[in-house]
């Protein structure tokens, strides 16, 4: 049985590509912050249903995330393949150039996206711990 | 890595607002050029642009400076007979620079480039979390 096996690793596993593929579309936000008629986009929260993740431990490192294949959107040519849902937000402030980036709002959602990072590789960390208490190793 | 992407992405931003400091540093220090000849165009303020575009290497759109346009509007007139460059009214052309839009858009390209640089930091420390998970 493989580590990435374990639901909770591979569920650890997909919410840090899920940070790292909002990082990447916040950069994209932030670097277009003066481009016109740019939107800012950003990807729905992710989602774990209990009970594909009995069946996903099985079916490989996917996890148990929700997906809805219908309402797939192309957030940009990602090569790691667009298994996230980006999130359809209202833009309540669009300037005239039609540039709708908010600066504050963006650096609210980075700051946030590498705490949330951290914790979950803290828990990661945490649990090869655990599992390394288990089989005896200090 | 989609991280290096993130960085490469912001590292873009930085570029672009970097070459619009340049132009605007063009226009500040142009803001009193006359013209040459008299009866002649002084110096136009330019404008920079910006555009969003695919990268091949990276697959990911990043941005750069456009092309750099002039601004049409008119030149201020100042009424100066003893000057070389009079026209044979006596006008002067003055460069169509304000210093306080300049100004203005000098503040705004550095938020955005500070703006850049938080989010590679940002990347960088999610790296270091990342390895950090072999250390313990």
């Amino acid at each position: 049985m493989a580590i990435t096996d374990l639901p909770l690793f591979s569920m650890l596993r997909t919410r840090m590509q899920w940070h790292q593929e909002r990082q990447r579309i916040l950069a994209q936000n932030v670097a277009n912050a003066d481009t016109r008629n740019y939107r800012p986009q950003d990807l729905a929260p992710l989602k774990f249903e209990p009970s594909k993740i009995a069946m996903a431990a099985s079916a490989g490192p996917s996890g148990g995330l929700t997906r809805t294949d219908a309402n797939h959107f192309n957030v940009g040519v990602s090569s790691s393949g667009n298994q996230f849902q980006a999130a359809h937000g209202g833009n309540l402030e669009t300037r005239p150039s039609g540039n709708a980036v908010n600066l504050e709002d963006e650096m609210i959602k980075v700051a946030a996206n590498q705490m949330d990072f951290q914790a979950a590789t803290t828990l990661y960390t945490k649990s090869l711990g655990l599992l390394k208490a288990a089989i005896g190793k200090r | 890595m989609d991280f290096l992407k993130s960085i490469a992405i912001a590292a873009s931003g930085l570029r672009a607002q970097s070459g619009r400091m340049r132009v605007i540093a063009e226009n500040i220090a142009n803001a009193d050029s006359t013209a040459t000849t008299p009866g002649g165009e002084p110096y136009r303020r330019k404008v920079a642009t910006f555009k969003s575009e695919i990268d091949k290497a990276l697959e990911a759109p990043v941005v750069t400076l456009g092309p750099v346009r002039n601004d049409p509007s008119e030149f201020r007139v100042k009424h100066e007979p003893g000057h070389p460059n009079a026209d044979e009214n006596g006008n002067v052309k003055y460069p169509n620079v304000n210093g306080l839009v300049e100004m203005t858009d000098m503040r705004e390209a550095q938020r955005s480039y500070e703006a850049n640089i938080n989010v590679i930091s940002a990347s960088r420390r999610m790296i270091q979390r990342t390895i950090e998970i072999l250390k313990s």
